[in-house]
């Protein structure tokens, strides 16, 4: 029994000399930042030429019915049901399409890609996905458009030249100024905090990181990053891992930013049951539904998202328009239904708009 | 067990494959065509590859959860070697597939070496691999790979998909071994009967170890197919492999308490679960359908064959 | 030829050392875990963290104990965290349908012996193995989960509901449930003549059947108490937050199998306890909290817990076959 305490001791030592000390925040990953200005300017717009795929011979679909599949991260999450419901929204407007969402039962690469293989051996007019790996979703993509299939993606891109357009909710250093800033605003220029993300090889969590790293050390550099620990997509492994930064970190944790909607109302959720609401602050993406009892009793003042029943509504307009023809490479803006005009941006994506905060104030008046 | 009874389960899945063929073709004319049928032969080889040789382990009634695991460390492994070290990239392969081989070697030593039974053992080594995966790459991922190597996930050789032939070589190899040599009736008589196969003299441990190695040999090529098919690497690739992969075997009638089972079975274990996965869905059948009709047809198929033979153990 | 002297009787101690070897082993490294961490970060001992890490895990403990169970019959369940996601959403939508809230906490106990009791008529009476059945079964909770709910989360749930928050005598429910569950499960199998006849069918079926246990009437049992077991632990499982995500928590059966595993439950049957497989529960939640305290690095982790569980299994076989050729002389 000696023995095997001492391996098992000698195991841990070694990974402690693992954790190599990095400039970087643990889960990012390491393609190249953008941070925005601390003030809030806009960066210049670049104009970027159209770097997106294209279909080869799409039959004329201007004004036809057409069928649509739209292949989420997977099937069985509360987030992608409402960019499922957006999605239904638009069809019912428009009225010559039809959308089936079809996914992966867990979201991994090699079931999606089987999914939307499938629908381009049933023949489909078009394909809306967020993708689980940009990189890993691009063969089957150009498959589709070599078959002359429109597809568009969104909240998950794929490599530019594997879809024609990508439905971008927010860019990715708009998310990491909102979320810096809010926790900034809370903890003070100085305090300390501790994230809790989904898994590493997530792609938009770790681009999220990156840019929330590249953000912080420019404009609120006395901010201490502690740690990050993965969760999964489970809600009482967050929860415990939540836990386990506050017990670990005692006072110095002054803030939690959770990256996904699970993670965030587990974090909250153990700030509460730990009495250290006002305490420890907690910001995070998250859909408001979740959040409601948070914010309500004040623990959390802000939670940060876009709209993805309008991220749907907003794809699915966005595919019949260039089925239709009136959206073209080399467009800088596209008419999208109700959400009125928006603007193209980075060569092919279309931007939903800024990301959204939800507070105590707001937060009444949405159900997703 | 006669051969008449080794026969029948098979003929019985025969006759289901054939039956679910029949009927997904009535449902889409886009089924059963040889373009369709190619893509599903292609979309099948990692699989397939690993429930080939998990029917070798399943027959010395063993089991190996590892080899999702290992499938995702070889992957990462292969990046690492190419990018990182700058190895060329055959020679990143070939290490990649020693590195496998290594893995269920190492299952093998632990297995016979240290009395661990397979289930506990490949539970360890699942963790231990896909951590291994998970710290090597730091959860990032190798892109970028030159042309000639996404020929073999994603091109074509002779007017085939490349991995059918690769699979194919592998099936008619596994069949022969395991049908008509020493080393496939050592297989057979350590799944019936280890006890009476060490006092004959076989070389049990030598191969089961050899066993173990081979699973994680055929891991690390499925690795290398999926790594050319999707163009990059991830360290939670192969994830949930194995229960598939057991599944197709279970299916084939390879008996889960070893001795009995044939390659044959397996390859139309393998036929009927990707038939319905793709034919459901040309049906209209959606993904979280089909996964519940998956299930069903394994425990009605084998209750089936079960109440066949009146005589099957346990 | 003369008759060999017999064997001297080994001490009271040294046979309590033997027959419970494994649970010793892991509490003597659950003990030196919590010694070592605690010097390098005294919060790992405190009351926070020890409740974090037993309470917060305590429903793989308990969802363990029939796992154990079904593991010393000599049979396997892959499907019971499908199961214990489907039954957490039914506890969640009876909940905020209005139903009384112990229905909410009760019905998912009766479902999941329901549920199993269907797995364990096939295994008995099917002669199915069960690790195809519960593949199977593994396959059509997954999706019919996803068919019938779509995905949406469960909010909104009545604070009444979240008995896992609840402090009973100042420490938290799910360790009373956790603990009181262990012993009297544990006592149960060693004491009464279902728990002994679940090791006699373990060890040897066909011995077992000989003597008279009606062994497919016991399998059938055995595994609706293992479902009933699950939708205990679903209850623990479930009111620990106020969202109830309805998907199926991802590793959770391999965590239970290992705990049960680890625990010292052979999976060839017949033997092991049920208090080494809660204990086992705690001792990973625990490695899992000292590795973010110690710092190893996150990409790590799972590495690193591989290796410990491989580490605890040779340590026990070692054990074991030391046991083996000392009982030999």
């Amino acid at each position: 029994m000696l023995r095997p305490s001492l391996a098992a001791m000698a195991v841990l030592c070694l990974s402690t000399g693992l954790a190599t000390a990095q400039s970087a925040w643990t889960g990012g990953d390491d393609l190249p930042t953008n941070p925005l200005a601390c003030d809030g300017t806009p960066a210049t717009p670049v104009s970027v030429d159209y770097d997106g795929g294209e279909p080869t011979n799409p039959p004329d679909r201007a004004g036809k019915a057409i069928t649509v599949v739209d292949v989420p991260k997977l099937i069985g999450d509360g987030y992608f049901d409402a960019t499922s419901k957006g999605i239904a929204e638009a069809t019912a407007e428009l009225g010559n399409m039809t959308a089936t969402t079809d996914g992966p039962v867990e979201a991994n690469i090699d079931d999606q890609i089987t999914v939307i293989d499938n629908y381009i051996t049933k023949g489909v007019d078009g394909i809306l996905f967020a993708a689980n790996d940009s990189v890993a979703i691009a063969p089957v993509l150009k498959k589709a458009l070599e078959a002359g299939i429109n597809v568009v993606g969104y909240d998950a891109n794929a490599e530019p030249d594997a879809r024609q357009w990508f439905v971008n909710q927010a860019e990715f250093n708009g998310v990491a100024k909102s979320l810096v800033d809010a926790l900034a605003a809370e903890i003070g220029g100085e305090g300390a905090f501790a994230i809790v993300t989904s898994t590493f090889t997530t792609p938009n969590q770790a681009r999220w990181i990156s840019e929330m790293a590249a953000y912080a050390s420019a404009c609120h550099p006395n901010l201490t990053w502690l740690e990050t620990v993965e969760a999964q997509e489970d809600n009482i492994l967050s929860f415990n891992q939540a836990n386990t930064l506050i017990n670990k970190y005692g006072d110095e944790l002054k803030g939690i930013l959770g990256m996904t909607s699970i993670a965030t109302p587990a974090a909250a959720d153990a700030v509460t049951q730990a009495g250290q609401c006002g305490g420890i602050a907690v910001v995070g993406l998250a859909t408001p539904n979740a959040m409601k009892p948070y914010v309500e009793s004040d623990c959390v003042k802000s939670v940060v998202l876009w709209n993805p029943v309008d991220l749907g509504y907003a794809a699915a307009q966005v595919l019949r328009a260039t089925a239709d023809g009136t959206l073209k490479p080399g467009d800088t803006s596209v008419q999208a239904g109700k959400l009125g005009e928006l603007q193209v941006i980075n060569g092919s994506e279309i931007l939903l708009g800024a990301p959204f905060v939800f507070t105590k104030d707001n937060i009444a008046d949405f159900d997703f | 067990m006669t051969a008449r009874g080794f026969l029948r389960h098979e003929t019985i899945l025969a006759l289901l494959v054939l039956v679910a063929l029949f009927v997904l073709d009535r449902q889409s004319d886009r089924f059963l065509t040889v373009d369709n049928l190619f893509n599903q032969g292609r979309l099948m080889t990692e699989v397939g590859l690993i429930a080939i040789v998990m029917t070798f382990v399943i027959v010395t009634g063993g089991i190996d959860l590892s080899v999702g695991s290992i499938l995702g460390m070889t992957a990462i492994l292969i990046g690492v070697f190419w990018k990182n070290m700058g190895l060329p990239l055959p020679a990143a392969i070939g290490m990649g597939l020693v590195v496998g081989a290594f893995a269920g070697f190492v299952n093998g030593v632990i297995i016979t070496r240290f009395k661990v039974p397979p289930l506990i053992a490949t539970l360890g080594t699942l963790a231990l691999y896909r951590g291994i995966a998970e710290g090597v790459s730091e959860a990032r991922s190798v892109r970028g790979y030159p042309e000639w190597f996404f020929v073999l996930g994603q091109g074509e050789l002779w007017g085939a998909p490349t991995q059918l032939w690769i699979f194919a070589a592998v099936a008619i190899v596994a069949a022969v071994v395991l049908a008509y040599t020493t080393f496939g009736r050592t297989t057979y008589a350590v799944g019936s009967n280890e006890v009476a196969a060490r006092f004959s003299g076989l070389g049990v441990d030598g191969a089961k170890i050899a066993i173990y190695s081979a699973s994680g040999l055929a891991a690390a090529i499925a690795a290398a197919i999926f790594v050319s098919r999707v163009s990059t690497t991830r360290s939670d690739m192969g994830t949930g492999i194995e229960l598939d992969a057991i599944t197709a075997v279970v299916l084939g009638g390879t008996s889960i308490f070893g001795g009995r089972g044939t390659i044959i079975g397996t390859l139309l274990g393998l036929v009927l679960i990707q038939s319905l996965k793709n034919g459901l869905s040309l049906a209209g059948v959606k993904s979280d359908g089909t996964v519940v009709l998956i299930g069903a047809v394994l425990i009605l198929t084998i209750l089936i064959s079960n109440l066949v033979h009146r005589d099957a153990t346990r | 030829m003369t008759v060999p002297a017999p064997r001297a009787r080994r001490s009271s101690v040294a046979r309590f050392v033997a027959a419970y070897g494994q649970e010793i082993v892991i509490a003597c490294a659950l003990i030196a875990l919590f010694i070592v961490v605690s010097a390098i970060n005294p919060r790992f001992l405190g009351a926070n963290n020890v409740n974090t890490i037993v309470s917060g895990n305590a429903y793989i403990a308990v969802a363990a104990i029939g796992m154990s169970m079904i593991i010393i019959t000599g049979h396997i369940d892959v499907s019971v965290g499908a199961l214990i996601g489907v039954l957490a959403t039914i506890s969640g939508t009876l909940a905020v349908s209005g139903y009384p809230v112990w229905v909410a906490w009760t019905a998912p106990i009766f479902i999941g012996a329901a549920i199993n009791g269907g797995v364990g008529a096939l295994v008995a009476y099917g002669r199915l193995p069960s690790i195809v059945v519960t593949l199977g079964m593994l396959s059509i909770l997954r999706g019919g989960l996803v068919s019938s709910t779509g995905g949406a989360w469960i909010n909104d749930l009545p604070p009444a509901f979240q008995i896992a928050q609840a402090r009973w005598f100042g420490a938290p429910a799910p360790i009373w449930f956790m603990v009181i569950l262990t012993v009297l499960a544990f006592l149960w199998m060693k004491n009464t003549a279902f728990g002994r006849s679940l090791y006699a069918i373990g060890g040897n079926a066909e011995a077992a059947r000989a003597a008279g246990i009606p062994v497919e009437r016991r399998t059938v049992q055995v595994f609706m108490i293992h479902g009933a077991f699950a939708g205990i632990a679903t209850m623990l499982f479930a009111t620990q937050l106020r969202v109830i995500q309805s998907t199926v928590p991802p590793n959770l059966e391999l965590t239970i199998i290992t705990a049960s595993v680890i625990g010292g439950v052979s999976i060839l049957g017949g033997t092991g306890t049920v208090i080494g497989s809660t204990l086992a529960a705690v001792l990973f939640a625990a490695i899992g909290s000292a590795m973010i305290f110690v710092n190893v690095s996150a990409y790590w982790l799972r590495a690193v817990i591989g290796l410990l569980i491989l580490v605890t299994v040779l340590a026990d076989m070692a054990r074991r076959n030391r046991e083996f050729w000392s009982n030999q002389r």
